[in-house]
């Protein structure tokens, strides 16, 4: 309902009490953009732990994105036919799409071996990766749609391009709650500003605290990144306490005259929950505490590793914090219409290392079995060429892993035809991928349902299948 | 956590919706329509099937048996029952009836220095200087009430704070929003637009039939023209999918955008849940939706641009307009020709310089342009043809160079150049074909044949009349949307509480003689919007204290019967402008464009030097909206997603806004001025005098003793602690963190 009385007047006791994580909690979920809600007693707080709806594989996910849509005949899915005719045309009859020329074939300047005891397949660009081959599910029959970014960043992160709908990320946090006790669900470190911004991660109608909390942006290192308003450059603590004690003395005193307000008292404990979170957050974001094997591991401090492997370690500590959605994005940087071999090198150089330290830290620490790591781009990209040595956007068949998190590992799932064009063999479309991850937490995609505009909404629509098969 | 629903319930393709709504359905028939519950916030949906809603004995989406919804009926008149000493006009006598009813009272009348604030705030959206406020408490005259609210109605802040309200609903925004975020560079002449309507208090008939129309309507002069034409930005100014988006499905979506906004800023309906089926609580059949789309599908709002993109159509306004745009679009249609040519040139003269004749025979046989005429001449020198083909090159680099200003122009939709009916789409997929409905309006609020919609045109014209049209068309229900939407701003809630959703699943009314009486006297001034204004907030009910009553409380806790005033939290804006006013930096001068400096897209930006700004010292109105980076405080103090129509904007309270005050850059620059501002003067000696100004300006009232002596305590202590710690100037710095602290108190940014 719209107008959020503050209904069935509480005491701040009463307050502190029906927010069931307590104002901890709630204060870091307030931190970047989620509010507290004034809940009356009748109502649990939004952001209570909830029970899941299934029996759960994983507790939380962490999605690594690959902003501009790597290719999957240059990664993970080798084509030996294409291979062999690099360089002649591609006629629609080659893949059951009309009769015309489509383009000329680009075969991968890359070798591809098998990998670990199941022999996954894996290109020599992701050499780190490749050792931890047995713990991969590789999905190859990925499709969706949006020929362009924009429509396919959206379709990815939120199942839905022209209406503004909640991102999976939000879903996640509605449908679970929090695990932590000062974190808020859903993270997103160095999210995009174009191509959807904030629409990728917003709650849209879902309440403004499933939304997801933004550490930086794409185009900004994650050592520069700041959390705006988070830190006063004028006053110290002790006299930005001084003057906060005034404010709440006069603040306390309006709602000694009001009689009881809820809203009054709410805003009395936001100004506190805001003063204690300046010196708690800014510790979690720190990774002056990492041992030196540790920031190897992932790579950082080495070039050109580190700013995805800051990324990655940041999203461990979420992980062990209890966050439920981490999404770690790359810059916008694997869009590779030109001179597709020499921008994969770079761009996998970035990020092999990196994500490796983080599936083997998962795994050290006992997380990787209840976290569920998701790897991909937008879409793919075509086995013909552009621009004489780059590829096209592909979002009608492309490559996504997972690891941990319960699915099986050494896995291969789907195929595409010869030329990576079409799935030919269990094609997993977009919706299908949603309705998989809020599986793997123990949701039924269709039964995690809001009302909102008089009719109940899903993160699916009206589609989706769960991909049962590639869970152990 | 209670949000409020701003964004449409409708998706592209839909299997019987689902299960839960159709149950919910079958019951709306079944139950009395308002027992369903509006808004679960467990969404866990209950297992039933679509034969459900078919077993119900009428149909939900039956326009002619819908009419039974209380929305659909004719207005109530009724005389109010309350009668008594305290009213002072009939909205107080149906007030009163029911508290009364309710063996409740109404709260005492404000005191006079809170109702002035709140009168201030809530016509222009500023805070009353001391001086103003002095003038209203001691005027003795008993019209004192009635001569302010007269001189601000006439302020021109008036229609900057109404027409904000009105740009919340029309989803007004400076960017496209969605995949790409391109630039609206010239939205902001609509924004204008409408802030001068509110203050012309033009009629909202003929507001909102400019809105639809306003290209198709008669003018006497081209300013007249071409207001009329900024007005119809309305219909173009929807977030879309531009890139990669087929021409007819992204025609459809436009549509579905349309039908959409203007269903829910002006009917209260949700239109767009019957795209794909009959609408499963409201009367709207789909034949009715797609008779709607048959209006926008023969309307154009994009225009193709390269090959993969889609914008925003533009006209040119003032005299010579057209051919300025004209000439302006041909120089960008033409540039990747030219720079084609011109490189091609540039070979060209490469290969003469090297003498390559070779090279440059297989050249210009593709190619017969690269070389200028007068270069190809063979009698001709090398040196000579070089010459020539230098200069050639140099008038083509200066053709690039010389790249138009742009003129003054506005979004605007056009007729299409075929209009005709839509055909309805199965389950909402545009290939999915079914059959012609003629384009028309909604059967459920229609009496009588339709005005048809002559040959040739899309129906626009009809469509805006029809929306107020009190005897034929949805005229009755749009008085009471509107209505409603009045009163939710000035008293802080909607006698309909879902202030967008007057259907089945929304709240019935909580006063719905009020209601009617509101919607029939809107109707009856000739829809003036300002002599609503001014009969609400001249009623006694505005005019109530916000104190609590514990007994009152009891009986009801959520205020629907109005035993008190709400006490409403400041939005962003009112909130920056009353920071800037204590400032004394508040620029009053209205503002064009505020995204002048923005590129191509908005958003999409390397670094943040092409960011919005928000650096201007004017009124908050004028900031730029761009769809996905609003302002922060704007993005912190819940202001409306510009997405879609937001006729209530969410309440929340959050640390973010706490972390806002006490830390933004801003908001202590702010408090420096202020403090500046207050410290300065004749009596700098009298540091009580200073808090009482401080207190006057920023509170609207003086302090108590006590806060005085309290306020002044820490000034003076953190004066000697800045002096101790080599502070240069402790005085005004102290000053400056106290005035910084007036900023988070609850009494500035809450209006009791």
């Amino acid at each position: 309902m719209n107008c959020n009385q503050f209904t069935h007047a509480t005491t701040r006791r009463d307050m502190l009490r029906t927010c069931a994580c307590g104002f901890g909690h709630v204060a870091l979920a307030a931190m970047a953009g989620h509010r507290i809600a004034l809940a009356s007693d009748r109502m649990p707080h939004p952001f209570a732990a909830k029970m899941p709806q299934l029996r759960p594989r994983a507790k939380r996910i962490v999605f690594l994105f690959m902003w501009g849509g790597p290719s999957h005949l240059d990664l993970f899915d080798p084509k030996v036919r294409l291979h062999q005719r690099s360089g002649q045309p591609l006629s629609g009859q080659d893949v059951g799409r009309g009769h015309g020329k489509l383009g000329t074939l680009l075969g991968s300047s890359f070798q591809f071996s098998q990998h670990g005891r199941s022999g996954v397949w894996i290109s020599e660009l992701f050499p780190h990766l490749a050792r931890h081959a047995d713990r991969l599910c590789v999905v190859r029959s990925v499709h969706t749609e949006g020929q362009a970014h924009g429509e396919a960043l959206l379709r990815l992160h939120t199942g839905q391009a022209n209406l503004v709908r909640p991102s999976v990320g939000a879903w996640v946090s509605y449908g679970l709650g929090c695990e932590s006790d000062n974190l808020p669900a859903f993270v997103t470190i160095s999210p995009p500003r174009g191509h959807g911004g904030m629409q990728n991660y917003g709650s849209a109608f879902l309440p403004a605290i499933h939304q997801g909390t933004a550490i930086g942006s794409a185009e900004i290192p994650i050592a520069k990144a700041e959390i705006p308003h988070l830190v006063n450059a004028r006053l110290h603590s002790s006299l930005q306490r001084t003057q906060l004690d005034l404010v709440q003395s006069l603040n306390r005193k309006h709602l000694r005259d009001s009689g009881i307000d809820p809203g009054i008292e709410g805003l009395i404990a936001s100004h506190e929950l805001a003063f204690r979170m300046q010196s708690t957050v800014p510790e979690i974001l720190t990774l002056d505490n990492e041992p030196q094997a540790m920031l190897d591991l992932y790579g950082v401090g080495s070039e050109p590793t580190d700013n995805f492997a800051r990324q990655c370690l940041l999203a461990r500590k979420f992980v062990e914090r209890g966050v439920r959605y981490i999404q770690v994005s790359t810059d916008y940087t694997w869009d590779h219409h030109q001179k597709v071999e020499k921008g994969h090198i770079a761009e996998s150089a970035k990020v092999d290392r990196p994500i490796a330290g983080l599936l083997e830290d998962l795994e050290q620490r006992g997380l990787l079995e209840d976290t569920l790591v998701l790897w991909g781009g937008e879409f793919g990209r075509t086995a013909i060429a552009d621009n004489g040595d780059g590829r096209g956007h592909h979002p009608q068949a492309f490559t996504m892993w997972m690891a941990g998190g319960g699915v099986q590992g050494g896995m291969t799932y789907g195929a595409t035809d010869d030329f990576g064009y079409y799935p030919v063999e269990h094609p997993v479309h977009m919706h299908d991928l949603h309705a998989t991850l809020l599986f793997s937490l123990g949701l039924d995609h269709e039964r995690l349902t809001y009302r909102h505009a008089g009719r109940d909404f899903r993160l699916t629509d009206v589609y989706g299948n769960v991909v049962h098969e590639i869970f152990a | 956590m209670v949000r409020s629903e701003h964004l449409t319930g409708f998706s592209h393709s839909c299997r019987p919706c689902f299960i839960a709504t159709c149950l919910a359905g079958a019951l709306t028939v079944l139950l009395p329509c308002d027992a369903i519950e509006p808004a679960s916030e467990v969404g866990v949906a209950l297992l039933a099937n679509d034969n459900r809603r078919k077993a119900a004995a009428v149909d939900p989406a039956d326009p002619i048996a819908g009419r039974v919804h209380w929305a659909f009926q004719p207005l109530l008149d009724r005389e109010p029952e309350g009668e008594s000493g305290w009213c002072r006009s009939p909205i107080d006598g149906y007030v009163l009836s029911r508290l009364q009813a309710a063996k409740l009272g109404p709260a005492p009348d404000a005191d006079p220095r809170v109702l002035v604030r709140r009168i201030y705030f809530q016509l222009i959206g500023l805070p009353p200087s001391p001086g103003q406020v002095q003038r209203f408490v001691r005027d003795p005259s008993p019209n004192a009430m009635e001569s302010l609210v007269d001189r601000l109605l006439g302020s021109p802040q008036f229609g900057e704070r109404w027409g904000r309200h009105w740009l919340d609903v029309a989803r007004y925004a400076d960017s496209n929003g969605l995949d790409e975020n391109y630039l609206f560079r010239e939205a902001w002449r609509y924004r204008n637009w409408v802030i001068g309507a509110l203050n012309a208090d033009l009629p909202f008939d003929r507001f909102l039939l400019e809105q639809i129309a306003g290209d198709l309507l008669p003018f006497a002069s081209i300013e007249q023209r071409d207001r009329q034409r900024i007005a119809a930005g309305f219909m173009v100014l929807g977030p879309k999918v531009v890139l990669g988006n087929g021409r007819k499905k992204q025609r459809m979506e436009i549509a579905d955008e349309q039908i959409d906004t203007i269903g829910r800023a002006v009917l209260g309906l949700t239109l767009g849940c019957a795209r794909c089926h009959d609408h499963k609580f409201d009367p709207v059949p789909t034949e009715d939706y797609y008779a709607l789309a048959g209006i926008m599908t023969s309307t154009r709002v994009m225009r193709k641009v390269g090959a993969q993109r889609f914008m925003e159509q533009f006209v040119g306004l003032g005299p010579r307009g057209d051919e300025l745009d004209r000439a302006y679009e041909k120089y960008w249609t033409e540039l990747p020709r030219i720079k084609a040519e011109k490189s091609r040139a540039q070979s060209a003269l490469e290969f003469l310089r090297e003498g390559k004749e070779d090279d440059l025979a297989r050249l210009l046989e593709s190619h017969p342009d690269a070389l200028s005429a007068d270069a190809k001449e063979a009698t001709r020198t090398a040196e000579e043809r070089i010459e020539i083909q230098e200069a050639h090159l140099a008038k083509l680099a200066a053709v690039i160079a010389n790249q138009p200003k742009i003129y003054p122009r506005a979004m605007i939709p056009s007729d299409g150049d075929s209009p005709s009916d839509e055909c309805v789409r199965q389950a909402g997929q545009f290939d999915r074909k079914g059959e012609t409905v003629p384009r028309g309006f909604l059967r459920v609020v229609s009496r009588g044949p339709f005005e048809g919609i002559p040959d040739g045109t899309s129906g626009r014209r009809e469509l805006g009349r029809w929306l107020t049209d009190v005897e034929r068309g949805a005229g009755r229900l749009t008085a009471r949307v509107l209505a409603n939407r009045i009163w939710h701003q000035l008293i802080g809630c909607g006698l309909v509480r879902t202030v967008d959703n007057f259907g089945r699943t929304g709240e019935p009314p909580s006063h719905p003689e009020l209601l009617d009486y509101l919607a029939r006297e809107l109707i009856g001034s000739g829809w003036s919007i300002k002599t609503m204004v001014r009969r609400i907030v001249l009623s006694r009910t505005f005019a109530m204290s916000s104190e609590h009553n514990e007994s009152a409380h009891a009986i009801d806790p959520e205020n629907r019967l109005l035993w008190r005033a709400h006490r409403r939290r400041l939005e962003p804006e009112a909130l920056r402008d009353a920071m800037l006013a204590a400032a004394g930096q508040l620029d009053l001068t209205s503002m064009k464009s505020s995204v002048w400096y923005l590129g191509d897209r908005a958003t999409e930006a390397g670094d943040n030097k092409n960011r919005r700004r928000t650096d201007f010292p004017c009124r908050s109105v004028y900031l730029p909206v761009i769809r996905n980076d609003l302002p922060d405080i704007f993005q912190a103090f819940d202001y409306a997603d510009p997405h879609a129509t937001t006729g209530a904007r969410p309440r929340t309270t959050a640390a973010t806004q706490a972390l806002f005050l006490q830390n933004a850059e801003q908001v202590m620059a702010w408090a420096d001025a202020t403090a500046r501002r207050f410290c300065g003067g004749d009596r700098d000696g009298d540091e009580e005098w200073r808090v009482r100004r401080l207190f006057e300006q920023v509170l609207g009232c003086p302090p108590t003793e006590d806060e005085s002596a309290q306020f002044l305590g820490f000034v003076r202590r953190t004066r000697d602690l800045l002096a101790k710690e080599g502070e240069t100037k402790p005085g005004i710095r102290a000053w400056s963190i106290a005035c910084h602290a007036m900023f988070s108190l609850s009494r500035f940014q809450f209006l009791d």
